[in-house]
């Protein structure tokens, strides 16, 4: 596979998107009600199926790897787990208790957990109830102010990170008594009954948390806002965590995610997927695109189109590209190929309507900031 | 076109047209020209006798400054009397009895299509020839009529004749903002153009908005942000000789629809200027819009194609 | 351009570009609303604060700037009153074809001659950076149309004003 291996699926924005465990299926949602499923198996990907049941914007798609089950959730309020039965999905609702638009969702590590995000200033961590036979949830209300975000789970399967519009990113335990077994003690703490608030970090400078993610080994957070900063946090024993901040001058980050233990890739508004290092754990700092930002040579385009242009736009060349391989705000990033602590592919969907699969390759790093500028 | 003409088009070209036409026909048409004048053409007898009438609202206050002194020195073997029903003068003319010389046709038509421009002159040479007597007298200030002719609803032409010059005011009324603006400009230029070296000999313009000019004074004028006051000044030369006499009545009084026009004209050229603007505003924030460049399109057939 | 207009839309074209950072966000306070946040004013937590730039007291662009969508009011210069009727009639003009510019708000707000509104579904439809052209186009050429308007105003006046006296004056002459 050529990298980066990109896919215009659309033109709308895909607000969402998850592989499956083996990278056979692909879930969009492009910027509508519906979720597409595609097959990924063969270089030219086709819809080969369409979830329907939301009426509003669909927000998180999440497949979980293993047990093959999608979570979605959708400004409608709901979300669904789907199963695949003989071939067709069919939906679960999820007692979600919200009422505003849920924003973000994502499996825990061991897929029997999962937790939804929403502008009900509240967090639902949703399990199955067996008695029941439906999917219960527990909110996570204090101390959050705003909507959140972005969430995403620790690999012990109880803690729970959260970025919200409060400029706050939070560590919560989502410890459900009868699914998990006690766990045994992080740096983030050893008793951990469910909504207990392992740390709170304000954002550097003061900006919507956006995205974030626990390290490899959970041990540290990054998260990035709407400041065009990215945190790393290290929690401390006395309670007083360490916030590394890296200022940016780009603009700033949706999504990011951990290639390592050392290695942070981030991405957003500046349409490509930049790199931040530490050899150290302390001198966190900005490295380079990844993207490698080819002046696009123009293709030799029709007289018709050329007149057409000229009608609509008064101008005969067509020079609104950008240098980057996404064209517009870059809206999620999750790992591809890899390991948890040493990814080596990883993918991302944006605005512009494109899925890419990029290999991860710090040597290609495009270091001159300049060649970032429009 | 940047001139008005003095006389009626339209009043010209149908009497033309009927003069040279072959066979005669049966005629009824009302004609309406600038500040409110009406025209109506009309065979009531036969096809061959034109009568044309002529309405104006202010004729009684011309009739009182010596209109029907200039109707029948310019019109005498053509008028009627009395003037057709609810018109104020009436004119008649016989198609078999014209002269056969084309410049003696001309001449009779110029002069009925000039019929409005004749009867509004009556105040300015009443106003000429008060100049002159004071002049020549000197006598002990005969204290000359301020003659108002309230050629329009609202707007009205004020002459008066003092010793050594007449002075002629228009009132004129813009009656929205955008209007009040650029008459401002157009008129500050006709009080700057005599600033130019060739023209120095141009009568003198003031102009006020508002606030009645001096002359005006006594006459309890409602002040109003919409009324403008242009005041020329014309000097003995600027009526000595006849043809310069005749001139100068004529373009006097289409200085009100000289202006208006024009400033409608400007008013019109921004509009096509702003529409042209807007056309490329347009465009540009085109620009920001992606093409579709590859989008499946289907032929007749039901296939599928791409076109780049 | 003059030395102080590069500037003003230098900054004008940065502040924009990063207001600009806009997505889709539902309404926290009204269920299964999606709305503008800095037209509904709702939640004050993704309402950043507002940004005035100006070049002097007659020219300036307020950039008020939420989760969601961006709003751009613009204060065009105004040195006399056909300035100030030119550019009336021009952004009264634009704003009845707010339709065809989808992103011109049909009001301008207090105090300023005309507004735009981005939203994210602009931004996911658009490009941005060539939105941000767009605006810094439009305050470029406004002043420029307006300036040419106005002369050419002038122009016509000193025309129409000498053609009408000067043929007579020329007459005036012969009469001596």
């Amino acid at each position: 596979m050529s990298s980066p291996d990109v896919h215009e699926l659309t033109l709308k924005p895909i607000t969402a998107h998850s592989f499956n465990g083996d990278r056979t299926k692909l879930a969009v949602c492009p910027n509508d009600t519906n979720v597409d499923i595609y097959n990924t198996s063969s270089s030219n990907w086709t819809v080969e199926a369409t979830l329907k049941d939301h009426d509003k914007i669909v927000t998180g798609i999440d497949i979980a790897p293993n047990s093959n089950r999608i979570v979605t959730c959708s400004q409608d309020r709901n979300a669904y787990v789907w199963t695949q039965e003989n071939g067709v999905w069919k939906p679960a609702l999820v007692l979600l208790r919200i009422n505003r638009a849920a924003t973000f969702v994502r499996w825990s590590p061991n897929e029997d957990k999962f937790a939804v995000a929403s502008g009900a200033r509240a967090i639902s961590v949703c399990y199955f109830d067996e008695d029941n036979d439906w999917w219960g949830s527990k909110h996570i209300k204090k101390p959050i102010r705003s909507t959140v975000l972005s969430i995403d789970w620790h690999p012990n399967n109880v803690l729970l990170a959260s970025g919200s519009a409060d400029m706050k990113a939070r560590v919560f335990s989502a410890f459900i008594k009868g699914v998990d077994k006690k766990p045994t003690p992080t740096v983030w703490g050893d008793k951990l009954p469910f909504n207990t608030v392992c740390g709170e970090f304000q954002s550097g400078r003061g900006g919507w948390v956006h995205t974030v993610a626990f390290s490899p080994s959970g041990d540290v957070l990054a998260f990035a806002g709407h400041d065009s900063c990215i945190n790393v946090a290290y929690p401390n024993a006395d309670g007083n965590p360490t916030v590394i901040t890296v200022a940016t001058p780009s603009l700033p980050y949706l999504s990011l995610f951990w290639a390592n233990e050392h290695q942070i890739v981030a991405a957003g508004h500046d349409c490509a997927p930049v790199l931040f290092e530490t050899s150290n754990n302390q001198d966190w700092h900005y490295t380079g695109s990844l993207d490698e930002n080819k002046k696009k040579v123009s293709t030799a385009t029709s007289v018709l189109s050329r007149f057409k242009t000229m009608d609509s736009r008064g101008s005969s060349d067509n020079d609104t590209d950008l240098n980057t391989i996404h064209q517009n705000t870059i809206l999620e990033m999750r790992p591809y190929a890899g390991t948890r602590d040493n990814v080596t592919q990883f993918s991302t969907a944006g605005v512009d309507g494109k899925i890419v699969v990029w290999d991860f390759d710090p040597s290609r790093v495009v270091k001159d900031m300049s060649a970032l500028r429009l | 076109m940047i001139l008005l003409d003095y006389h009626n088009v339209i009043l010209q070209d149908t009497l033309s047209a009927r003069f040279e036409s072959e066979k005669p026909e049966s005629l009824d048409m009302t004609i309406v020209d600038f500040d409110g004048v009406l025209y109506h053409l009309s065979t009531p007898e036969s096809k061959t006798k034109i009568q044309v009438s002529f309405k104006w609202g202010c004729f009684s206050e011309l009739i009182n400054y010596g209109a029907n002194d200039i109707l029948q020195r310019e019109y005498s073997d053509m008028l009627v009397s009395p003037p057709q029903d609810g018109f104020d003068a009436t004119l008649a003319l016989d198609l078999e009895s014209l002269p056969q010389d084309k410049d003696a046709r001309d001449a009779i038509i110029r002069k009925i299509s000039l019929i409005k421009r004749n009867i509004l002159a009556a105040p300015f040479e009443r106003a000429f020839k008060e100049q002159e007597q004071l002049e020549d007298e000197k006598q002990a200030n005969p204290t000359p009529e301020l003659m108002a002719v309230h050629y329009r609803e609202d707007e009205a032409i004020y002459v008066k004749a003092s010793q050594d010059r007449v002075t002629v005011i228009f009132s004129t009324r813009f009656k929205d903002e955008t209007d009040r603006v650029f008459g401002k400009v157009f008129l500050q230029e006709f009080v700057d153009a005599r600033k130019r070296q060739d023209l120095q000999n141009a009568p003198p313009v003031h102009f006020s908005t508002r606030e009645p000019p001096l002359e005006l004074r006594h006459l309890d004028l409602k002040d109003s942000e919409e009324m403008s006051y242009i005041t020329f000044v014309l000097f003995p030369r600027h009526f000595a000789s006849l043809d310069v006499r005749e001139e100068t009545i004529s373009r006097i009084q289409i200085f009100r629809d000289y202006l208006h026009y024009h400033i409608k004209c400007a008013k019109a050229y921004m509009h096509t200027r702003m529409r042209a603007r807007v056309r490329d505003f347009l465009k540009v924030l085109n620009r920001a819009k992606p093409e579709n460049a590859n989008v499946e399109k289907k032929t007749a057939t039901g296939r599928t194609f791409r076109r780049s | 351009m003059s030395n102080t207009l590069r500037p003003y839309l230098t900054a004008v074209r940065s502040t924009l570009t990063a207001a600009l950072c806009v997505e889709n966000f539902s309404s926290q306070v009204v269920e299964r609303h999606n709305k503008p946040e800095i037209e509904a004013q709702t939640s004050k937590e993704v309402i950043m604060n507002p940004l005035t730039i100006s070049r002097n007291e007659n020219e300036q662009v307020l950039i008020e700037t939420s989760v969601n969508s961006v709003r751009i009011s613009i204060k065009i210069k105004q040195a006399d009153d056909i300035e100030t009727i030119l550019c009336h009639k021009f952004s009264r003009f634009m704003m009845m074809r707010a339709d065809n510019f989808v992103i011109l708000r049909r009001k301008p707000m207090d105090g300023f001659d005309i507004s735009f509104l981005i939203t994210n579904h602009h931004t996911e439809q658009m490009y941005k950076h060539k939105l941000v052209d767009f605006i810094v186009h439009f305050m470029e050429a406004v002043d420029k149309e307006i300036s040419e308007m106005k002369l050419s105003v002038n122009k016509r006046a000193r025309t129409v004003a000498e053609s009408y006296l000067g043929e007579a004056s020329r007459l005036f002459y012969k009469g001596y």
